[in-house]
């Protein structure tokens, strides 16, 4: 049995690996498709054409094309992404703060969709039919089909348009470099409520839907019956059994929606000005900054597949049947 | 029968609208030139939507198998879809404007909904006609332009032995003589802004309706693009098998795992920002969940007896295609479809929100929610209409996809 979820795993892994590098080698080829050469900017049109060629040489753009695709790959998965043309500087430094908001965002915001999520799930499921379930089940259509963005502006509108709670935009105030630890503290966290719901809200939404129209699927089950006649508690039934099996294609989702936080939330980001990974890649974008472009593209196809992975690896270690599909 | 209310809402504007279609006919056969140099879009636009109105439902209550579709009792989900498609076909009747009409935006910009802006009329004879042909005259009288010079906004008027108009507590300087009149006073004639108007002037109203096609039109194009290649790819992946499909797999691994955002983001600023180009991206980063399901789908097919005698006989791969497996399929896949027709809507609507969307000729709900976020203090309207009209339609797509779910797959239970 344990040689078969090693194989099972390292398979698994494999399969990533490739995805990856197919993924890289996607990125290259678009790169390469946009119209101009990726060194343009470095040259003017007065340089004379010996410089030309020093400078197309050193980015090693003169060398075929497999020799460009193997170092593109080698100086990728070492870290070295290059410099940037609109910051002047390495790529990883100006990468660096930025990702690390969005993991520190995207991690908070995951945990709060999946507890709510599952909280209100368990709470309307141990009174079905009632007002409160009908409610959170027609409310949370209504929330997952509603935009992000219009839901955040109308939760500004409410908030700090009408009731001036909350700030709209950024994550400090002015002022935040005089206030004390604490202070600060509380000032990161009054910037980052209003975008805190507006990530979370259709996050909840479907984790909601899909456990509860899970436990609905699972308890009409014939073991169900089964536990439900020999004996055991309600409370019992509902975390050995039902749970488990309830859980298993959450999982799959939660791992695809964390992959998705973690390449940087959008619109979320453009609408209350957060510094995170979404508008750095979608200026690098429209500036043409490549290397920074291959770089923000890079790690969110990253963060995708090793969120995918830790997924699946939860779900081996949940239920051993699930090798059997995976080996085939 | 919302056909019928259209008609009793707009009567005047398809008599006027029928004139100028028999006039348009007539000068067709006199002197063609002169009839192509008037024909631009909106003049086209407004013809085809009156020929539709009228041929509709002839259409419909002569063939007796659609006349049982619209026998069927009316869903509330289903009748916001109706709702939409004929704001998609018969746009430019339902509003007698033009949805970039803007003139004297001191008076009508930024006003709350269920306003009315006062006007005055310039008289028959002092308007100016440089041109002599017949034809032109009556075009530019009847239907709408994004620019009347001849009528003029006035905020309030006081009206006795001698007329003075206001624009925004300013005189404005018009001669007596000129001005439309009724027993000596000025014909004042109001305007209703049902939802308001926006920064500019433009009535909201009629920037829905027409923005109601801009997303109709990307997301069935986007459909139909993800479904042509994801039920090619399936197809070709369950006849030749093994190699083939195993490498299919991974590239819808590989699509599903590639930031689908950043993809469309990249293509728009290579290529450019128009229908086309949109219609295509979306459709390319959505036929991956299509491929799945129409695999599984195809995959249970394949066994069927029907299935290999048909291939024994000797159709060709096409043949099989369209004949044994789509009807086969149709229900999951069209359940599929539905949902990415929610999720392409909702794409789009996003990137125009961005402004990468389709441009700025066409209004779309996304640029108008762009557009309204700057006066979010003042005119909640700008942002609360479109955002609502956004859910509202995407709510229905998805209650019929859900009913479309239920009532095939009960069927078969």
């Amino acid at each position: 049995m344990k040689k078969e979820i090693y194989w099972a795993i390292l398979k698994r892994i494999a399969s990533s690996v490739l995805v990856l590098l197919l993924l890289v080698t996607f990125i290259f080829i678009l790169v390469r498709l946009a119209p101009g050469n990726p060194a343009q900017k470095y040259i003017s049109p007065k340089l004379s054409p010996q410089l030309a060629e020093n400078v197309t040489r050193s980015f090693g753009l003169d060398k075929p094309i497999y020799v460009q695709y193997y170092t593109f790959v080698k100086n990728l998965f070492s870290g070295d992404f290059g410099i940037s043309y609109n910051y002047r500087q390495p790529v990883f430094t100006v990468v660096k703060d930025y990702f690390l908001f969005t993991l520190v965002f995207s991690i908070i915001s995951f945990v709060i969709q999946l507890l709510l999520g599952y909280m209100f799930a368990k709470y309307s499921f141990s009174k079905p039919g009632k007002l409160i379930d009908k409610l959170f089940s027609k409310s949370s259509i209504i929330i997952f089909s509603v935009p992000t963005f219009v839901i955040g502006l109308i939760l500004v509108y409410i908030f700090s348009v009408k009731l001036d709670l909350f700030p709209t935009s950024g994550i400090k105030s002015i002022y935040h470099d005089d206030l004390n630890s604490f202070e600060k503290l509380k000032d990161y966290f009054i910037h980052l409520v209003l975008p805190m719901i507006t990530l979370s809200l259709a996050g909840v939404a479907v984790f909601y839907k899909y456990l509860r129209d899970n436990f609905d699927s699972v308890k009409n089950s014939s073991f169900i019956l089964n536990l439900r006649t020999n004996g055991f508690t309600e409370k019992e039934i509902f975390k050995k059994h039902l749970l488990p099996n309830a859980i298993q294609p959450l999982i799959s989702i939660a791992g695809i929606e964390f992959g998705v936080l973690l390449g940087g939330a959008l619109l979320t980001e453009i609408i209350f000005s957060l510094p995170g990974m979404g508008r750095l890649t979608v200026n690098a974008i429209m500036n043409q900054d490549f290397p920074l472009v291959i770089a923000c593209s890079f790690i969110a196809g990253l963060m995708m597949v090793l969120s995918n992975l830790a997924a699946d690896l939860i779900k081996i270690k949940m239920d051993k049947r699930f090798i059997k599909g995976l080996l085939n | 029968m919302i056909l019928v209310l259209i008609i009793v809402f707009s009567f005047s504007y398809i008599i006027d609208l029928s004139f100028v279609f028999v006039v348009l006919i007539k000068s067709f056969f006199n002197n063609s030139d002169d009839v192509y140099s008037q024909l631009n879009l909106t003049v086209a636009d407004n013809i085809l939507s009156l020929l539709l109105i009228v041929l509709l439902p002839v259409f419909i209550f002569s063939s007796s198998k659609v006349k049982k579709i619209f026998a069927q009792p009316l869903k509330f989900s289903n009748s916001i879809l109706i709702i939409l498609a004929t704001c998609f076909l018969f746009a430019p009747i339902i509003t007698t404007r033009h949805p970039d009409f803007q003139k004297n935006i001191s008076v009508t910009k930024l006003l709350p909904p269920l306003s009315s802006v006062d006007y005055v009329e310039m008289n028959e004879k002092s308007i100016k006609s440089t041109n002599n042909n017949r034809l032109k005259s009556i075009i530019d009288k009847v239907i709408p332009n994004s620019y009347n010079e001849n009528i003029i906004f006035i905020d309030s008027a006081i009206v006795g032995s001698d007329i003075k108009l206001y624009q925004s507590g300013v005189l404005i300087d018009i001669e007596k003589n000129n001005l439309m009149m009724l027993d000596n006073q000025p014909v004042i004639k109001s305007k209703l802004f049902i939802f308001g108007s926006d920064e500019y002037g433009r009535d909201v109203f009629t920037r829905i309706i027409y923005g109601s096609r801009v997303s109709l039109l990307v997301g069935f194009g986007a459909v139909l693009v993800s479904f042509i290649l994801g039920l090619s790819f399936a197809f070709i992946a369950v006849e030749r098998g093994g190699l083939v499909n195993i490498f299919l797999s991974r590239l819808t691994d590989l699509f599903l795992s590639f930031p689908a955002i950043f993809l469309v983001v990249l293509i728009i600023a290579l290529f450019g920002s128009n229908v086309i180009s949109i219609i295509v991206v979306l459709g390319f980063s959505g036929w991956m969940s299509l491929f799945k399901v129409a695999k599984s789908e195809m995959l249970s097919v394949k066994n069927k007896e029907y299935y290999l005698s048909a291939k024994l006989v000797g159709l060709k791969n096409i043949n099989l295609l369209m004949k044994e497996i789509i009807p086969a399929i149709l229900v999951p896949v069209s359940v599929n479809l539905i949902f990415q027709l929610s999720n392409v809507i909702l794409a789009e609507s996003a990137l125009s929100y961005l402004g990468l969307g389709i441009g700025t000729e066409y209004p779309s709900w996304g640029s108008m929610i762009e557009a309204g976020q700057r006066y979010i203090s003042q005119s909640w309207w700008l942002i609360f209409i479109p955002g609502l009209t956004l859910a509202i339609t995407l709510l229905s797509i998805n209650e019929v996809g859900k009913n479309i779910n239920k009532y095939f797959n009960s069927a078969i239970r």
